[in-house]
């Protein structure tokens, strides 16, 4: 603790030459009108206030927007959607602006609009009309949100997207584990094993329409993978081997995964939809957590070949392998950022296990987190968080999330113990 | 590096009754329930004779030193008498490792363990292997369970 403070002081005498943190761009959130009017316009109205105390939610999650209160009695009228009234915001302090409107269809669904503005400059920044059903209005708020957070920053919100982890409960050997989902913002949390056999390492598919996990169902551990709206699930290959460490690639269309030959752990990709593994490392040392570039051109992976746990880059067909981190300690479970720019790894030294970013040429290597039993590391849709677990003294774990920007972790709620996060892409 | 020891466990049978009895019966025909009680007196004579159902490996090491392989001959020249008994090799790793990696070196440890069983003439259909990784609790409990 002592030690951040000292590091937040440094940084502040140090200045604007190592680039201080951006404040966060202050956004108004009023709540969404509608053009309907009499009992349906006041239904759609309540509709319209679920969605924009969401959108504030949403957006409170990050570092970069920051949404100032919304107050249900100060609303505006449907024609103050598509002109609104600027000075107003500005004098509330706001450099952005996010409205819309609710109305009810004829066969019973929603049209939710949604306008994002740039409030100084008085102009449109991006607009997005979604058709819902009319409980699925949290998933139009996700929307709105995304499409805020992506006009202000660039990057690719969060919100509309989910997370998988590991649910553990009880103690010693009557420990259960099961692969949970859920929504980003913890809605909709639901369990997809019932806790018969040790589950490990979620990972979803792009979009969240799949998930691949490690099962210990038939006593070795194998990759599994689910559909998560069938239910119907298949082992990744169909040799009886181990194999661990799976992770789809950015298009959903091949599988990474790991598999033991005899006492040796290589890397292997394997078409999503099933078919012949191939092989792509060989050598005898453990290769695993392998990871692709956003362009699929790239894996990066963890090798113990030198004789310690470090991150190594090769091209996608397994050729060019080389090493990319010289730090000082024990490097592992690295995955690469969506936007390209950094890979996430756990680094094992004396401290313990911390989280860290470094670039793909081995280059910026930053640590994140504390420690000391930090690992599993998990990028955001928007490269700018990092799901991770951390275990306690007491063995018990817990999901966090911590922004690049230096900003200490926060605890993500979860029902029980919870370990090896992954956060999807954005669905769709 | 420090001094933690990590254990790769052989395990008579445990957990895994139903897998063994087919093969038990073929070789043996005896009924069912003397064949469960025989398991449990196999596990405890195997425990006694080969000297523990331990071995033993240096930190992030799948090298057997010289107690282990000590260990794994008496344990051997025991399978060879018992050519009924299928024994699973469960190898475990490190709890400071990452998760992944933990995985791979307790397959490690397993495979390393099969590998010298056969070298001693142990013929490759009494021993499968797996790996428990960081997921079960420490060593001592994993011990106490099998040997009880």
């Amino acid at each position: 603790m002592k030690r951040l403070f000292l590091l937040v002081l440094l940084l502040g005498l140090a200045g604007t030459a190592h680039g201080q943190q951006p404040a966060a761009t202050v956004i108004a959130v009023p709540p969404l009108t509608s053009p309907d009017s009499g009992a349906k316009g006041n239904q759609m109205l309540a509709v319209g206030w679920d969605v924009t105390q969401a959108i504030e939610t949403d957006l409170r999650q990050t570092a970069e927007v920051m949404p100032l209160k919304p107050n249900r009695d100060d609303y505006y009228s449907y024609p103050e959607v598509t002109a609104p009234t600027f000075s107003k915001w500005r004098a509330a302090g706001a450099k952005a602006l996010v409205t819309g409107f609710v109305q009810g269809r004829s066969d019973g669904r929603l049209t939710v609009g949604c306008y994002v503005y740039d409030v100084d400059k008085g102009r449109e920044l991006a607009r997005k009309g979604f058709i819902i059903g009319a409980n699925d209005w949290r998933r139009a708020a996700h929307k709105c949100s995304g499409l805020a957070y992506t006009a202000i920053t660039g990057a690719p919100g969060i919100f509309d997207t989910r997370i998988a982890y590991v649910a553990e409960s009880g103690v010693g050997e009557g420990r259960t584990r099961r692969i949970a989902v859920m929504d980003s913002d913890g809605q909709n949390h639901r369990y997809l094993t019932a806790g018969a056999a040790i589950v490990l390492t979620p990972r979803f598919a792009p979009r969240a329409s799949q998930l691949a996990y490690v099962s210990f169902a038939g006593g070795r551990p194998s990759v599994r993978v689910v559909d998560l709206d069938s239910g119907q699930e298949r082992p990744l290959i169909a040799a009886e081997a181990i194999s661990f460490a799976p992770r789809y690639s950015p298009d959903g269309s091949r599988i990474l995964f790991s598999m033991m030959l005899g006492a040796n752990s290589d890397i292997y990709v394997v078409p999503a939809a099933g078919g012949v593994p191939r092989r792509l490392t060989t050598s005898p040392g453990v290769d695993t957590d392998a990871s692709f570039s956003p362009d699929g051109s790239r894996i990066v992976f963890e090798s113990d070949r030198g004789g310690s746990q470090q991150l190594y880059v090769m091209n996608a067909d397994g050729t060019g392998q080389r090493r990319i981190s010289f730090g000082g300690a024990w490097y592992a479970a690295p995955q690469w950022s969506p936007d390209g720019e950094w890979i996430t790894f756990t680094r094992r030294g004396q401290e313990g296990r911390r989280i860290g970013i470094i670039k793909p040429d081995g280059t910026g290597e930053r640590v994140l987190t504390t420690g000391p039993g930090d690992d599993g590391a998990s990028w955001a849709a928007s490269s700018r968080e990092i799901l991770f677990q951390r275990t306690g003294a007491n063995g018990r774990s817990s999901v966090y999330r911590v922004a690049l920007d230096g900003s200490e972790s926060r605890q993500l709620a979860t029902p029980q113990d919870a370990s090896d996060p992954d956060w999807s892409g954005v669905m769709e | 590096m420090r001094k933690t020891l990590f254990a790769l466990t052989l395990l008579l049978g445990a957990g895994a009754a139903e897998a063994q009895l087919p093969f038990l019966k073929k070789r043996t025909a005896q009924p069912q329930q003397p064949v469960l009680q025989g398991i449990d007196a196999l596990r405890a004579d195997f425990a006694a004779q080969a000297g523990g159902t331990t071995v033993y490996y240096g930190a992030e090491s799948a090298i057997l030193g010289a107690p282990a392989k000590t260990a794994l001959g008496l344990q051997a020249a025991w399978l060879r008498r018992h050519p009924e008994v299928v024994v699973r090799i469960e190898g475990y790793g490190d709890s400071l490792d990452t998760r992944d990696h933990a995985l791979a070196m307790g397959a490690r440890r397993a495979e390393e363990v099969r590998s010298h069983l056969l070298l001693l003439g142990v013929p490759a259909t009494q021993v499968s292997t797996t790996s428990w990784g960081k997921e079960r609790p420490g060593l001592g409990r994993a011990v106490t369970i099998l040997v009880r």
